[in-house]
């Protein structure tokens, strides 16, 4: 798992790039956390994590909270199908700014 | 397929995966149905490394193998972890509430029985047995 960073248009794209398991996801959320502060903004492109599983979802679910009542903004983009189902069904999905690609993501932040 | 053991480490994990996207492969199951089988093993698998007796040197054992018959396959997980059955563990039930009231955790268990056909736990002497059948005519 490698993440990127790349600021385009003052949003921190963070670019995610192999599977979010319970052996990866904690070195994803060291890097990413702290990034997740109050006025944040972030584009989390996920088209490259063809697997995540709860560990994931702990993940998103950290970044969410770091940044909620604050006017920071974090988006998803390029999520696979099974990602979204594994987001639907534990009620993640609703919660989410989700765009099927980096350039959609982008146009709504700013 | 040959039959693998690991000792319970995250580490192994990536090669769990493998090992099930394989079996998926040869029982030719569909890519939904491949990840769904994927995600339940994984996160069985995760529960026993983190879980039961992290501390214990030497680590439990975790074994693997495939049983593919017409209707089925059938992925069998064997640990030598503290006696856990899945069917017994309390599942979130705050899941249509806000994020920010939720608690961390908890849905390993869950996704590991959402989506696949069965999962059947026995206790064999020192070992959990899990297994995890997907039917096979259902892509």
């Amino acid at each position: 798992m490698e993440i990127n960073l790349n600021v385009i248009n003052q949003v921190t794209v963070i670019t995610i790039a192999g599977n979010l398991d319970s052996s990866t996801a904690p070195k994803a959320e060291e890097k990413i956390l702290p990034l997740a502060r109050p006025g944040c903004k972030i584009a989390l492109e996920m088209s490259h994590v063809p697997y995540m599983s709860s560990a994931g979802l702990r993940m998103l679910l950290l970044i969410y909270r770091q940044i909620s009542g604050s006017d920071g903004q974090v988006v998803l983009v390029g999520l696979s199908e099974e990602l979204k189902d594994t987001m639907a069904v534990t009620g993640f999905l609703d919660f989410f700014q989700i765009y099927p690609n980096l350039e959609s993501g982008l146009a709504t932040i700013i | 397929m040959k039959p693998l053991t690991f000792s319970a480490t995250l580490d192994a994990l990536s090669s769990i995966g493998e090992y099930v996207i394989a079996a998926t492969d040869k029982a030719g199951l569909g890519q939904k149905q491949a990840y769904h089988l994927r995600l339940a093993v994984d996160e069985i698998a995760t529960n026993v490394i983190v879980h039961s007796c992290p501390k214990s040197e030497p680590k439990p054992l975790l074994r693997l193998r495939v049983d593919l018959n017409e209707q089925d396959l059938a992925i069998i997980l064997e640990d030598t972890g503290l006696p856990f059955d899945p069917h017994q563990t309390t599942l979130p039930n705050d899941l249509h509430c806000s994020l920010e009231k939720r608690k961390i955790g908890g849905f390993g268990i869950y996704l590991a029985l959402k989506w696949v056909d069965q999962l059947r736990y026995e206790r064999v002497g020192v070992w959990n047995r899990n297994i995890f059948v997907m039917k096979r005519n259902d892509c």
